[in-house]
């Protein structure tokens, strides 16, 4: 939790200097073949930069809010910072992006039996999707799907992080300059 | 549009060529239909029910271990620590799992529910010829198929197995893309292993998708079990044992375990973390370049168990 909050603390203290739009939502993900981890995403886009098509955001997932809400699942943790960018010059309801995530993954230890298991690792993912993004209220639709790409031998890293993913967004339009 | 439909032809091309893709068998392979696991000609060799099928109270005194294979493999991945223990008080049931030890055909028809039989088969044989004292150690996949049978409710109508030893058991693959195999199986239609000539005749080299798929499947099974939780029948114990690098089973299978897997009386498994890289440590048998540690592990597993059987 002391990490999240510094996420946000890191994202307005950005925004209140530069941002242009400011969305933030829920994050419904789902790893193919292993847990549900959901919880917060934030995606704002830079004034003097591009602001149609470039944008950077932050995300925190985490199984505590999906399958291990109320079973023996594994509590784990994504820190995701991501770039991204909106295809077409125009601002349409429905567009493409792409992004690119790098971020820190951390499963609980459990037992002082594993303490010599793989729980973290950072993460590298390039993303596709599309944007949907409603007219009359400010609220826009997120739906993407993205790949790990892991280095090193499989058994080096935390067995429960899988590479594809997907996941839908959720968000609300704070401001908008 | 007409880029989009000249890459969904493109596309449909690729996948339908690579349809129709089949493995190069020889007939040194297990994989071809000239070389079959050896329980199959002399099931007597490998079974207790096979070689006793007249106990006597004697016979029924002993205590009986039915070892399981992994995905792939053959009886020979337990013909070590049968062979260890050829003096011992217990007896040692190597089942071979449907679909295995037979030939390509045989193993791509195959799914999990048959693997799975075969320890079942094995272990009603024993318990109708009036063995009460029974055991099972799987390694691999083998152990998941005992985490299969225990979450099923099987030992509420049977006797139950007084130990559950599983050895690098898997519910989590250390290969990544594997959980992606469902998608892109029809693609690969099957996976070749890098192995010897001898390992040729007692593995599959070839592992056609649809058994991946079975794989996959039986080891989602395993983890929703564990998920949801799992007791012990009163009286069996576990003791899952993991090497801390295995390549093939990810090591997060037995933390998985650990959580999810309680005795009757409420207490946690007994788990050892073992300094290993190899998949099934158990086995050295036709591996290059043992070490020490390695005969160590395996001989700690074999005389822990032993002490449980004896």
């Amino acid at each position: 939790m002391k990490n999240l909050l510094l996420l946000l603390c890191v994202l307005f203290f950005g925004v209140g200097l530069k941002a242009q739009n400011l969305d933030v939502g829920i994050r419904i993900q789902k790893t193919h073949g292993m847990y549900w981890e959901n919880c917060i995403t934030a995606q704002y886009t830079i004034e003097k930069f591009k602001p149609n098509n470039f944008y950077i955001g932050l995300s925190y997932v985490s199984s505590r809010l999906g399958t291990a809400m109320s079973s023996n699942a594994l509590k784990q943790d994504n820190y995701i910072f991501n770039t991204g960018w909106n295809f077409g010059k125009e601002v349409k309801p429905l567009r493409f992006h792409a992004r690119l995530n790098f971020g820190y993954f951390h499963a609980e230890q459990v037992s002082d039996i594993f303490k010599e298991v793989p729980n973290t690792a950072f993460l590298f993912s390039p993303e596709i999707g599309f944007k949907y993004t409603f007219k009359q209220v400010p609220i826009s639709l997120n739906l993407g799907s993205g790949y790990y790409l892991f280095t090193g031998e499989g058994g080096d890293s935390p067995g429960t992080l899988q590479p594809l993913y997907y996941h839908l967004d959720v968000t609300y339009q704070i401001f908008k300059n | 549009m007409k880029t989009f439909l000249k890459l969904t032809a493109l596309f449909s091309f690729l996948f339908f060529a690579s349809c129709d893709k089949d493995p190069a068998l020889t007939d040194a392979m297990l994989d071809g239909n000239t070389i079959f696991d050896p329980s199959l000609y002399t099931p007597e060799d490998y079974l207790v029910s096979a070689k006793y099928p007249n106990p006597t109270a004697g016979d029924l005194d002993k205590h009986i271990l039915i070892a399981v294979h992994g995905y792939s493999a053959t009886t020979f991945e337990w013909q070590e620590f049968a062979d260890w223990s050829v003096d011992s008080n217990y007896r040692i049931s190597q089942t071979l799992l449907d679909g295995h030890g037979r030939d390509y055909n045989s193993f791509k028809a195959s799914t999990w529910e048959d693997w799975v039989a075969s320890a079942k088969r094995e272990f009603e044989t024993l318990e109708n010829l009036g063995y009460t004292k029974i055991s099972f150690a799987g390694s691999s996949t083998g152990a998941t198929i005992l985490l299969q049978l225990m979450h099923s409710g099987y030992f509420d109508t049977h006797i139950k197995p007084k130990h559950m030893f599983l050895v690098d058991g898997i519910v989590v693959s250390s290969i990544k893309t594997q959980s992606i195999a469902n998608l892109v199986g029809p693609m690969l239609v099957y996976v070749e292993t890098e192995q010897s000539a001898t390992e040729d005749s007692l593995w599959y080299r070839f592992r056609p998708q649809e058994t991946i798929r079975e794989l996959n499947e039986l080891m989602k099974e395993g983890r929703k079990e564990l998920e949801s939780g799992v007791t012990a029948p009163a009286g069996t114990r576990f003791r899952v044992f993991h090497s801390k690098n295995d390549p093939t089973a990810s090591s997060s299978s037995a933390v998985l375990m650990y959580k999810g897997l309680k005795h009757a009386d409420g207490s946690n498994i007994e788990v050892q973390m073992l300094d290993s890289d190899i998949h099934v440590f158990t086995r050295l048998a036709l591996r290059s370049g043992v070490t020490s540690v390695q005969i160590t592990n395996q001989q700690l597993a074999f005389k822990q168990m032993a002490e449980q059987l004896n």
